[in-house]
């Protein structure tokens, strides 16, 4: 197969990217501004077999994720059990108490997931980090296929390549099976958000109504929309892309403005469906990702498929005395950071920030990890004209609907730096399409 | 059919007005740009009075430039431009991609006339992404209110810049005869007595622009 | 056991009109193993819609908004409670009470409260694991050590703001008490409600121990049983507000002046 062929139809795609407004928003020096999310048109390639085993994977990682926030919040058998310490779950930012005993329609916590893999010189994946709260990404792939396939029909001909384009229906599956009745909305904090250009392009594709908090109220134990002739419309189920901390002003932070009041507490009564659910942040915290494939274990007793990045947490004495003894070849990460900051390599720190670090470490070992630097492989993306190669991570999306559901592409974000292993989108990478073979 | 926020259905009023503004003021620029060769100052002076927009302008050459491209200036076409894309850029989901794309193509059209050596043939091509993007609502925008709310503002808009350029009566009614029908099929919330005048004035002999211009203004509530 | 007619009423007067007001209401006292409550009758004015809700931390809530302007806001609850029926509160499970060995906001101990933390190691006499001994014995000395005064703090006092200053009110009293228990991983909750013979609304502690909660009232250094009517629990003040109100269209915050009456009284 040969993933070049789209370059030379690079520049014609890049302007059909610009045409639709494919963007993402970044702010410098306190002001917002829009930029091109640069695409590269050399795709990842995934073989039907492998991705088999990515799938499996990774319904197995969010189906014991889903169970864990479910367990935290009720029951607590995994703590009571001693397979995570209690205060893993209770000093992380990710655990709400407002959460406590309110269980979300049909049980389902983290409804769109988004997976970070990596995969290694030898092949093997890794699970990189879980982004449960609210994961962005899909709908840059989805628009830059469709725009791939209109300039070079021919290389979808000649490949057997999965369609990408129904991540909307597999959305919208998703959101009607938790819908308790009346329209589905999806909530944006408003055009100033990194991600408007997928709030909006969602909403079109889903048939969803893209709403701000103010264009909603509680009434009566129910959620309304409410239209320009003054008719109120029920809400059923509502895709918010603001964090938790935003929602609700009554139950969360006070100070937010672009929350709707009450909503949790229609929540809380089940007469409105809320995606992603609020709290299931306790399951992505870094701290708690070490303990993932022992939920696997404890809550399905099946060994995890897809493997986690060796990790350790300073935490443990055993595991304290490793990492001081391996420090230079270790990445360390600050759990409570996300975005690709807090992020440090031993082996890029002088020696006085070397023990700076230490004793931080050594103060507060409960608020960091540390992992091996996995050598992951390298994608070619053309630059200026050259192939050259660039370290790629890939998002891959896991939907929980009345089944779960892997979306058969991802988002593929390389480093243009060719030195960095950090490739999120705010840090200015950019993304690759994903293709999955059909055979 | 959708529904449609306070909010929305504001955005898309203004969509449609300033679309109209740009439209409008592209070709009334056009015309000026030309009289002004032989004309000078006194036409691009007469052009300001007549929109009620300040002179802050220094030559023919300082308002060639300033009124079209001048980001910081409020009345000049970019900056109207700029609304039309800041109402459009949300409306994504009741609009559609197709729709949108031709306000963010204006713009385009716009930044790239503003560092041409020849602007005005480039300005075409904003007025042709406004045309195209007027045609795409009317072709492929199925929610009547959307469609009807968009149209509103843009008559509305129309309205208010003739008027305020005095143009020619028999025109005036052409464009009140479109605005009568077509804003019963908006939902939106109008006065039906500043529309009666409306439907008055434009009945009398000598037709009080003033008046017109202020009854305009007021009529979607 | 005590049969206790109560009557709280709480009016708030804005400087200028406030709009757009959405309020949480924890005001209404709920039935526990030491108290039952009887005769519930609440008011909210105004209000275009009221509701009831509930917390986390199994509050009772009422929940509402009024959106035109107003400049006056009034709570009334009456109802009657007999108290003492057991000698704890309620029962629970280490599991979920673990959650309050953590520290807040409100409770975080600094230098000040770090040093007299040491200081009652070293008086305590009883033995370590004896956490009724222990608790009952800091609730003595926090009581002989720390001066009531009242006036001297304001809500957002933390408790290591309050001890360095050496005086405070039933809150501060709660707060300190929490974070010294805290720091002996003992879980424990802070508390509002009503007592006996009180004009004000009242702050006290519950901690748990041997699956029970069990209430200390550290201001008047006393093992609550039949003269305290709880209203709400949770980690601090912050979880226990009676009033919360938030207003989304006003052009600045609004003044707020707060009067609450408070009666207990035995029935006759």
């Amino acid at each position: 197969m040969d993933t070049r062929e789209l370059c030379r139809y690079s520049g014609s795609i890049n302007e059909l990217l610009a045409r639709y407004g494919v963007r993402f928003g970044i702010y410098k020096n306190n002001t917002f501004k829009e930029q091109l999310f640069p695409f590269d048109t050399i795709p990842r390639v995934i073989g039907a077999e492998e991705f088999a085993f990515l799938e499996k994977g990774l319904k197995q990682r969010v189906t014991a994720l889903n169970l864990f926030i479910k367990d935290i919040y009720h029951e607590k058998q995994i703590i009571q059990d001693g397979i995570v310490p209690e205060e893993f779950v209770y000093a992380g930012s990710g655990y709400l108490p407002q959460c406590e005993k309110v269980m979300p329609p049909k049980e389902i916590y983290s409804h769109i997931s988004g997976i970070d893999l990596v995969q290694a010189k030898d092949k093997s994946w890794y699970i990189l980090e879980d982004n449960l709260r609210v994961p962005s990404g899909a709908s840059y792939p989805m628009i830059a296929r469709d725009l791939c396939r209109k300039c070079s029909p021919q290389t979808f001909r000649n490949n057997h390549i999965e369609d990408n384009r129904n991540y909307a229906k597999l959305l919208r599956r998703t959101f009607d099976n938790v819908n308790t009745g009346g329209h589905t909305v999806i909530l944006t904090p408003g055009r100033f958000n990194a991600a408007y250009f997928e709030h909006s392009f969602l909403a079109e594709q889903t048939g969803a109504h893209l709403a701000s908090g103010h264009e909603l109220m509680v009434e009566n134990d129910h959620l309304y929309f409410i239209d320009y002739s003054g008719k109120k419309e029920r809400i059923g189920a509502v895709y918010r892309r603001i964090s938790d901390d935003y929602l609700d002003p009554m139950n969360f932070k006070e100070e937010s403005l672009i929350g709707i009041p009450h909503i949790y507490d229609v929540y809380r009564k089940g007469n409105v469906a809320l995606l992603n659910a609020p709290g299931n942040g306790v399951a992505d915290d870094k701290g708690i990702y070490y303990f993932v494939p022992k939920m696997i274990k404890y809550y399905l007793g099946e060994d995890a498929i897809l493997k986690n990045a060796p990790t350790y947490l300073p935490y443990y004495p055993e595991d304290m005395e490793y990492v001081l003894k391996n420090f230079d070849d270790l990445v360390i990460k600050d759990v409570a950071e996300a975005g690709g900051y807090g992020v440090v390599f031993a082996n890029k720190m002088t020696a006085a920030e070397k023990d700076e670090f230490i004793t931080l470490l050594k103060a507060e070992p409960r608020r960091f990890i540390a992992q091996e630097v996995i050598d992951f492989i390298d994608i070619e993306i053309m630059e200026q004209g050259e192939y050259v190669p660039r370290k790629a991570d890939l998002r891959a999306f896991v939907l929980m609907a009345d089944e779960p559901l892997v979306w058969k592409s991802g988002l593929t974000r390389f480093s243009r730096n060719p030195d960095s292993f950090i490739v999120n989108s705010s840090q200015g990478g950019g993304f690759k399409d994903t293709w999955v073979l059909s055979q | 059919m959708g529904i449609i926020s306070i909010e929305h259905s504001d955005r898309l009023f203004w969509l449609g007005r300033y679309s109209e503004r740009v439209y409008t003021t592209l070709i009334r620029f056009a015309d000026r740009f030309d009289s002004m060769i032989e004309l000078g100052d006194a036409e691009y002076k007469e052009f300001c009075a007549r929109q009620e927009i300040p002179d802050i302008y220094s030559s023919v050459a300082d308002f060639a430039r300033r009124y079209c491209f001048d980001d910081e200036d409020p009345n000049s076409i970019v900056s109207n431009l700029t609304r039309a894309y800041d109402n459009a850029i949300v409306l994504r989901e009741e609009i559609g991609s197709a729709t949108l794309s031709y306000i963010q193509m204006a713009v385009y059209a716009m930044n790239k006339a503003k560092v041409s050596e020849v602007p005005l043939l480039e300005l075409q091509h904003v007025r042709d992404n406004i045309v195209a993007f007027w045609g795409i609502v009317d072709d492929s925008v199925d929610d009547e209110h959307v469609r009807s709310i968009i149209k509103l503002g843009k008559r509305v808009e129309r309205i208010d810049l003739y008027a305020r350029m005095h143009i020619d009566i028999n025109e005036m009614k052409r464009e009140i005869v479109k605005l009568n029908r077509r804003i019963e099929r908006t939902g939106l919330n109008f006065s039906r007595k500043r529309l009666a005048h409306i439907n008055y004035l434009i009945e009398e002999d000598e037709l009080d622009y003033e008046g017109l211009v202020q009854e305009i203004e007021a009529l979607v509530e | 056991m005590k049969h206790l007619c109560f009557h709280y009423h709480m009016q708030i007067d804005f400087d200028i009109p406030v709009k757009d007001h959405h309020f949480t209401l924890k005001c209404l006292p709920k039935d526990s193993r030491r108290q039952h409550i009887e005769k519930l009758h609440y008011e909210v004015f105004p209000n275009r819609f009221i509701s009831r809700s509930g917390d986390s931390f199994g509050n009772e809530c009422i929940y509402g908004v009024y959106e035109d302007p107003h400049k006056e806001f009034l709570i009334d609850v009456k109802g009657e409670a007999l108290c003492g029926l057991k000698e704890y509160e309620t029962e629970g499970n280490r599991t979920d009470a673990n959650f309050f060995k953590y520290q807040t906001a409100h409770t975080v101990p600094g230098a000040n409260i770090e040093k007299y933390h040491d200081e009652l190691i070293r008086r305590f006499e009883g033995s370590q694991d004896r956490v009724r001994e222990k608790a009952e014995f800091y609730m003595k000395c926090l009581h002989e050590d720390y001066e009531y005064k009242s006036g001297s703090t304001r809500i957002a006092t933390t408790a290591e703001e309050a001890f360095s200053q050496g005086c405070g009110v039933c809150q501060d009293f709660a707060h300190i008490f929490l974070s010294l228990l805290r720091m002996e991983k003992i879980p424990c909750r802070y508390v509002t409600g009503m007592l006996l013979g009180e004009g004000l609304s009242h702050a006290w502690i519950e901690y748990f121990s041997d699956g029970l909660w069990i209430a200390l009232d550290p201001t008047n250094e006393k093992v609550i049983s039949d003269e305290h009517i709880k209203i709400a629990s949770g980690r601090d003040y912050s979880d226990c507000r009676i009033n919360q109100g938030v207003f989304m269209g006003c052009d600045r915050e609004a003044k707020q002046d707060q009067q609450i009456c408070v009666s207990v009284e035995e029935c006759v």
